[in-house]
């Protein structure tokens, strides 16, 4: 079994005796006449487990064995420790890359005589990096891999941000109108210095994020107002996580279709391509507000602002349908049943029908009467 | 047709020989220019491996072919042999006269038994040239040069400028014809073909080639032993038919009774049997002279020995003569230095109810194994009776056909014709079914036919099973070949990794660890674990857009 991760950050050094404690056993497994080899967590289907109990999707005990001297693996093994070690000299010269930086400071040829690169298409090192995640028991973002920004947030969040060589301090009330973009990695060298909010509202669009953010319904709402840009990376994932390990509430607001519901349930448990991070993202506490097909009975505009569910999102409610765990979740039974009948669908831009600001008294309604799809 | 010679010589009581040749000498393989001066060297090359098996000899035979005249296709053929030689009284018969060979009622395995051999090749190059051939004998301290033609009309020999030396000049023959007509080319019937074939089947044969271009091409012998002289034996009635019958009753000059003369002459005829023969055709004399037997009482009587009700005995099998798997397996490793030989032996079966034969198979790959074809090389089938190569007819024959009905792909032959592969076979009895005068094909006997298929598929499995383990081979070299190649960087990387460690030394130590595991020893085990690498942590389902 995979051990359980220390929540948060792992500090460089650890992260560097991690990976030299690696290529140590290596080393000792070559010695002793035997292939070198690491073990890391088996991540395909069969040991993709969603723990009801802890209400995310988590890797499960299968664990897998990589091996050098194996005609299928040695590539992929020499490829791993490549990467390792590259990891930890970007950890001891405290410098950042994306994994396509990552891909370029390894494609080069394996010898003169060999037509060969180590690497050839950045596909190859994503999976590798993430054995290498999984072997370690770290993230990406701790071997100093990152990943491109995605999400914003605004509202009463003040962070302290030490990187290149400065530190920063984020005051996300003072993002004017672009707010405050979340990077990859938001645990080393980022510290949260006050969370001063009753909330958090994660809301699917762009486009709602700045029509609330223009009506500085965090301000008036006390909360922290995040939009992922559809679905959420891991580094928004991890933030909505440390938000909600600071007790608070998070919300989220999607569009009723296919997308919608996947992007609340990926922050809520997490999703299987991110299994093995399962404890650093998923976020359980999190609540769905809306918008839903039962809020035309409270709402009787959104009766004409349906508009025809797309074959995805029929299919899509189905294939939730069969899942056991959401008999657990009757609205939620409800809800897809409701889409599947009518073969309509509702997005969160509706809200905006009645007037433009409506938006913001709809989410404040809900929340206040704690009208969540459970 | 089994009685091709017979008609031959029934004919030609009512045409003189030569005439008979002229007119037919498609028949004795003399059509088409190519084929007709591998004919021509067929004939002597034979003479002389039958004459040095005689003698007791190991045959050296140098075979010189010069182009005279390309529009005419002019060519000499000059043959020269360490045989016997042949004495002067006989060189007239032997080489002058048609269907006057030694071996014409002989009833023994041998490699052509027409008689129309040296002397046809006299009477081509008579008639293509108008030139007689010249011969030089050898023997007994003496040494007769001649010229040689064929009196047409009364088919008897002719000899002109005959020299007799006395002197220790060794022993063999020498023939020189001038043939016009034909054509020497490198294809699969010509004479350079011919030659490697012949000298495949017969590894005690030391053969030389010298082409037009001055090339010369030798296939050393790789077999000391001379083959047994080929045993006499008395024909098994049920090999008979009325043609032969009638041949060989009218030829009879001691038995007075047809009963005599079929106990005398035939195998595994007794008394008893004659009496249950009587009983069969009651309106057949079995007293009569046999030279008085008539056509139709023949047919009876060969009806009669046919009969389900009369059971012979089989006859004796040792009149088949096989090469013997040794000597193909030295010759085709001699000859084409395959990667991999395999020869059946099997035991001589019978066809037709009575007529002994044996099929050996070889199958030969890689190598010089397989026919050169541009810069890819295929398969070949390589058939012989009797030893002599069968380069014509290809398609009409047994042994074709036999290969042609193997599904070569259970035997790790994936596309049969594209394989570097040689399937030899040699089909052994005294009675070789060819399907015309020729001489080129075997027919499509059903026991001949599945004795053929059994021996190549017996040579096949070996053959696959050598692949296989060839296959295997080549993956382990394949396999450590594939994990060697990146031993290097993986030795650069793991010292950095680790914080310790020589590249240098990790890179020995990993070396030596992949050269033990892919020597060869570690087999099991190998297969288990590279089966076991199969997913590698790959989530198949559920689209995600994580980055």
């Amino acid at each position: 079994m995979v051990p359980t991760k220390k929540e948060g950050r792992a500090k460089d050094e650890e992260v560097i005796k991690k990976l030299e404690g690696l290529g140590q056993d290596m080393l000792e497994q070559i010695k002793a006449k035997s292939t070198p080899t690491f073990t890391t967590a088996l991540r395909s289907k069969g040991n993709i487990i969603y723990d009801q109990g802890i209400g995310y999707i988590r890797l499960g005990d299968k664990t897998e064995e990589r091996r050098f001297v194996n005609v299928g693996q040695a590539r992929k093994f020499m490829q791993t420790v490549a990467i390792a070690s590259k990891c930890k000299k970007f950890l001891n010269e405290d410098a950042h890359t994306s994994i396509r930086g990552l891909f370029y400071q390894l494609k080069f040829s394996l010898g003169e005589n060999l037509d060969e690169e180590l690497f050839s298409e950045q596909s190859e090192s994503n999976p590798l990096v993430e054995d290498l995640e999984v072997a370690l028991n770290v993230k990406r973002e701790d071997l100093n891999l990152n990943t491109d920004r995605k999400g914003v947030v605004a509202g009463p969040l003040v962070l302290r941000d030490k990187f290149g060589g400065t530190e920063d301090e984020i005051d996300c009330t003072r993002q004017g109108r672009s707010g405050w973009m979340i990077p990859s990695d938001v645990d080393n060298g980022m510290e949260f210095k006050s969370v001063d909010a009753d909330y958090v509202l994660v809301v699917e669009k762009d486009a709602m994020w700045q029509r609330l953010n223009e009506d500085k319904y965090w301000k008036k709402e006390n909360c922290i107002l995040i939009t992922p840009k559809g679905q959420a990376s891991r580094g928004c994932r991890r933030l909505i996580r440390k938000l909600a390990s600071k007790k608070l509430p998070v919300y989220v607001f999607t569009d009723c279709d296919a997308w919608g519901w996947y992007i609340y349930w990926a922050i809520k448990t997490g999703s299987m391509n991110l299994a093995y991070l399962g404890q650093d993202i998923a976020t359980p506490e999190a609540r769905f507000v809306g918008v839903t097909m039962r809020d035309i009975k409270d709402y009787d505009f959104l009766a004409q602002l349906t508009i025809k569910a797309k074959e995805v999102d029929i299919k899509r409610a189905e294939e939730m349908l069969s899942y056991e765990w959401i008999l657990h979740h009757k609205d939620w039974v409800e809800e897809l049943k409701t889409v599947l009948k009518t073969k309509r669908k509702l997005e969160q831009d509706a809200l905006q029908g009645p007037r433009l600001s409506f938006v913001g008294d709809y989410l404040k309604e809900k929340i206040a009467k704690k009208k969540f799809l459970a | 047709m089994v009685t091709s010679t017979e008609k031959i010589f029934t004919e030609f009581k009512e045409h003189s020989v030569a005439e008979f040749f002229k007119k037919n000498q498609q028949m004795l393989g003399f059509s088409g220019k190519t084929r007709s001066l591998t004919t021509i060297v067929h004939e002597y090359v034979t003479n002389s491996l039958d004459a040095c098996e005689e003698a007791s000899l190991l045959p050296e035979v140098t075979i010189a072919i010069t182009e005279l005249d390309k529009d005419t296709g002019k060519y000499r053929v000059v043959a020269e042999d360490n045989g016997p030689g042949i004495p002067e009284k006989h060189i007239g018969k032997a080489l002058g006269m048609m269907l006057a060979g030694t071996k014409f009622h002989r009833y023994a395995q041998q490699r052509g038994q027409q008689g129309i051999g040296a002397s046809g090749c006299t009477m081509y190059a008579q008639i293509t040239t108008g030139k007689p051939v010249k011969v030089v004998s050898r023997y007994d301290t003496k040494r007769i040069t001649c010229e040689l033609s064929i009196d047409l009309k009364s088919n008897s020999p002719k000899i002109m400028n005959a020299v007799k030396e006395d002197g220790n000049f060794g022993n063999g023959i020498r023939v020189e014809a001038e043939v016009g007509d034909v054509k020497f080319d490198k294809s699969s019937f010509g004479v350079y073909e011919y030659i490697r074939r012949t000298a495949l089947a017969n590894p005690h044969l030391s053969i030389t080639l010298i082409d037009p271009e001055g090339q010369k091409s030798s296939f050393p012998r790789s077999s000391d032993s001379v083959p047994e002289k080929p045993m006499m034996v008395q024909p098994h009635p049920m090999g008979l038919s009325t043609n032969d019958l009638i041949d060989f009753a009218h030829r009879e000059k001691e038995c007075r009774r047809v009963s005599s003369f079929l106990q005398e002459r035939f195998a595994r005829v007794s008394a008893a049997k004659v009496d249950e023969l009587r009983a069969l055709v009651p309106d057949l004399d079995f007293d009569k002279k046999p030279s008085d037997l008539q056509w139709h009482e023949a047919e009876k009587l060969v009806k009669a020995i046919q009969n389900p009700q009369v059971k012979w005995i089989a006859p004796t099998t040792d009149s088949v003569k096989p090469i013997g798997k040794e000597q193909i397996e030295k010759s085709l490793r001699n000859i084409l230095a395959p990667e991999f030989v395999v020869v059946t032996e099997r035991s001589p079966k019978i066809f037709k109810g009575g007529i002994p034969f044996m099929v050996e198979a070889a199958l030969a790959y890689g190598g010089g194994a397989g026919r050169a074809n541009g810069s890819m090389t295929g398969s070949e089938v390589i058939r012989y009776a009797n030893r002599a190569p069968l380069l014509f007819d290809n398609s009409g024959c047994a042994i074709t056909e036999a290969v042609k009905e193997i599904d070569w792909k259970r035997y790790k032959l994936k596309n049969f014709e594209e394989e570097p592969i040689s399937v030899f076979v040699n089909i052994s009895s005294v009675y070789v079914p060819y399907t015309s005068a020729g001489k080129q094909a075997i027919s499509n006997e059903d026991e001949i036919l599945q004795e053929i298929k059994n021996a190549i598929m017996e040579a096949a499995r070996d053959l696959q099973r050598y692949l296989s383990g060839v296959n295997r081979d080549h993956d382990r070299k394949e396999r450590k070949k594939a994990i060697l190649r990146y031993v290097q960087q993986l030795s650069k990387d793991l010292p950095e990794l680790a914080g310790k460690g020589k590249s240098a030394e990790i890179e020995k130590m990993l070396v030596h660890l992949i050269e033990t595991k892919y020597s060869g020893q570690i087999e099991n085990g190998e297969d288990e674990e590279e089966s076991t690498n199969g997913k590698n942590g790959k989530v198949e389902e559920e689209e995600d857009i994580d980055e």
